[in-house]
């Protein structure tokens, strides 16, 4: 096909400028993507395209595209190029704050993001790239998955040989291997929306994002409920139930987020990750720790107000606030070196551990355990949420899952008890041979004793005179037994502190832990899944 | 501008502590909920009137379920 284009002067010369030419021409019709009417309806619809959301991720003119010659030309009866349909997926390297990663995304203005024969080849090819470069991958999604009109290419309609390699081996191999930052842009359905979970980090936009199974058409005829694309996947549903890890008002704020995680990762499982310069005084303390936990066991406090404090200042990076909400867990640093966090907020469901709870907290340690980061837990677990709701979530099982998971990390964890520290739930808050230091709040046992006083000394309370005093006087006499210095005097923690230490403490326990972090590089046991 | 307050989880109110008609500053507690034996206040997300209060001491709520309405 291509010879018949060369005019017959150019064969007789020596040059290859007509062919040079051509490669222009169809790298000028690539960057024209879906047509300026096309382009024009996405802006119009407040989207930007797939190339300016790139242009938004990477650092001025890093881009370096992979495949910008695959896609479908069309010819006139004389054999000239007339138009050239770009695969639509773009694919390529790419530098975010110096350092490079691959870049991928579906292109909305030709076939609404459903792959074309080349752009399925290239979104296929972005996590192959990524492990076989050990690159971090970031993907911005907007597009549906398959079509039952097929790709619509020659030999569209066979199906795959019985020798393909598995297609979904690569994405979970990606995330074994390298970061993997993903951000759903406009509608994400099917394929796209599965690729969009498989990652470490996923946020979506507010204002034009929704993620779907499946979209409101197919819903419609299948279950015969009427729902639109928001009220199926917008952020209101997806933030909430841990389908997406965050959500940011617009295109932009979603690049933000994933530049902001990528500069907390190494770029793969081989290295550790980046320490940067840090201004934050190690020993820097703070005296509104000694007052941010009430003496009333009853009154709650804000944890979010220790992690601030206590971690380089602005550096605390929150990943799914949305859901599993009595947990937190996030990147920070300290003394410019990344760290995962993990602590309770008793101002949800007072902390306890809820089945999304436990899911948000064992993808947080297979996150930390894949990619050899130190753990930082603030405890404050009074133990697995109770009632009704509970036992139909299976709660015992999702956070018995993360109780495991923290006993198989080989990561240093260092666990700070603030507060509670009871039951079951609360040996997911401590890591195997882990540093442990409790402040004077801190209260341990095998349940809180409010509730253990009303199960174990029912009858006593019940013949009592007066059944609340003996309550009262039972709980304060067990409740002197929870408290951490009998614990220490038996060394049962590493050491008690003030408060207002709790960064110099952990910024020398960091100090200590570095001679173990190089030898945990490469393969874990165990990584992450969705 | 009307501001709704809604349950983050569920629970039982155990204090509250405006009435339809009251000014609040921003930050003033409105109700604390009891949850699972922890207090859990709300505070004014926005300064204004109490307009509206849809539940009273001691209902058990459900999340999301709304507590009333401030109009600044």
């Amino acid at each position: 096909m291509i010879t018949a284009i060369i005019k017959k002067d150019a064969t007789e010369s020596m040059t290859w400028e007509t062919e040079a030419d051509e490669i222009a021409r169809r790298r000028e019709l690539a960057l024209a993507q879906g047509g300026a009417e096309a382009i024009a309806k996405q802006h119009g619809q407040g989207r930007l395209t797939v190339r300016e959301r790139i242009d938004t991720l990477l650092d001025p003119g890093s881009l370096e595209e992979i495949g910008p010659a695959a896609g479908s030309p069309q010819y006139d009866d004389q054999g000239q190029l007339i138009a050239f349909d770009p695969a639509n997926f773009v694919l390529g390297f790419g530098k975010v704050n110096g350092r490079r990663i691959i870049v991928g995304g579906e292109d909305f203005t030709m076939r609404g993001g459903s792959p074309s024969p080349a752009g399925l080849r290239k979104s296929v090819y972005a996590e192959e790239l990524a492990v076989q470069y050990r690159l971090p991958l970031v993907r911005l999604h907007e597009g549906a998955g398959g079509s039952v009109g097929g790709t619509g290419g020659k030999g569209a309609s066979l199906p795959g040989a019985v020798n393909t390699p598995a297609r979904f081996r690569s994405v979970a191999q990606a995330m074994a291997t390298v970061p993997v930052a993903t951000a759903a842009l406009g509608a994400v359905a099917g394929l796209p929306a599965g690729r969009l979970v498989a990652s470490h980090f996923s946020v979506m936009s507010k204002a034009t994002a929704q993620v779907l199974t499946a979209g409101p058409a197919v819903v419609e005829r299948a279950m015969g409920e009427q729902k639109s694309k928001d009220e199926l996947g917008g952020w209101k549903v997806h933030t909430k139930n841990g389908t997406v890890d965050n959500g940011a008002e617009d295109e932009v704020g979603c690049v933000a987020e994933i530049r902001r995680f990528l500069s907390f990762m190494p770029d793969n499982i081989y290295q550790l990750a980046p320490v940067l310069g840090c201004d934050d005084p190690v020993d820097r303390c703070d005296e509104a720790l000694l007052t941010v936990v009430p003496r009333n066991r009853r009154q709650a406090f804000e944890m979010r107000t220790i992690i601030a404090s206590v971690f380089d200042v602005g550096s605390f990076f929150e990943i799914g606030r949305g859901y599993g909400r009595s947990q937190i867990t996030g990147l920070a640093r300290l003394n410019g070196q990344t760290v995962g966090v993990w602590a309770n907020d008793c101002k949800f469901l007072a902390g306890s551990m809820t089945a999304h709870g436990a899911q948000k907290a064992r993808r947080f340690m297979e996150l930390c355990e894949t990619f050899s980061l130190p753990i930082v837990s603030l405890v404050d677990e009074p133990g697995f949420m109770i009632g009704s709701q509970a036992e139909r979530e299976a709660t015992i099982r999702h956070g018995t899952a993360a109780v495991l998971t923290a006993a198989m990390t080989t990561v240093p964890w260092v666990s700070v008890m603030i507060r509670r520290s009871f039951g079951v739930a609360q040996a997911a808050h401590y890591g195997p041979e882990g540093y442990v230091i409790a402040w004077p709040s801190a209260e341990s046992g095998p349940l809180p004793v409010e509730g253990g006083v009303a199960v174990a000394f029912g009858k006593d309370i019940a013949a009592a005179p007066d059944p609340d005093a003996r309550r009262r006087e039972l709980e304060e006499q067990l409740s002197a037994k929870q408290s951490p210095f009998p614990r220490a005097e038996a060394l049962g923690v590493h050491d008690l502190i003030d408060p207002r230490q709790t960064r110099p403490e952990l910024c020398r326990w960091l100090d200590r832990v570095q001679p173990l972090l190089p030898s945990l590089l490469g393969p874990t046991a165990f990584s992450i899944r969705p | 501008m009307m501001t709704k307050i809604e349950f983050e989880t569920g629970g039982s109110v155990w204090k509250l502590l405006v009435k339809p008609g009251d000014r609040v500053s921003q930050g003033d507690t409105l109700l604390i909920l009891e949850v699972m034996k922890m207090e859990v206040a709300y505070p004014a997300p926005v300064a204004g009137e109490v307009t509206s209060v849809y539940v009273a001491e001691g209902d058990a709520v459900e999340e999301d379920q709304l507590a009333l309405e401030i109009t600044s």
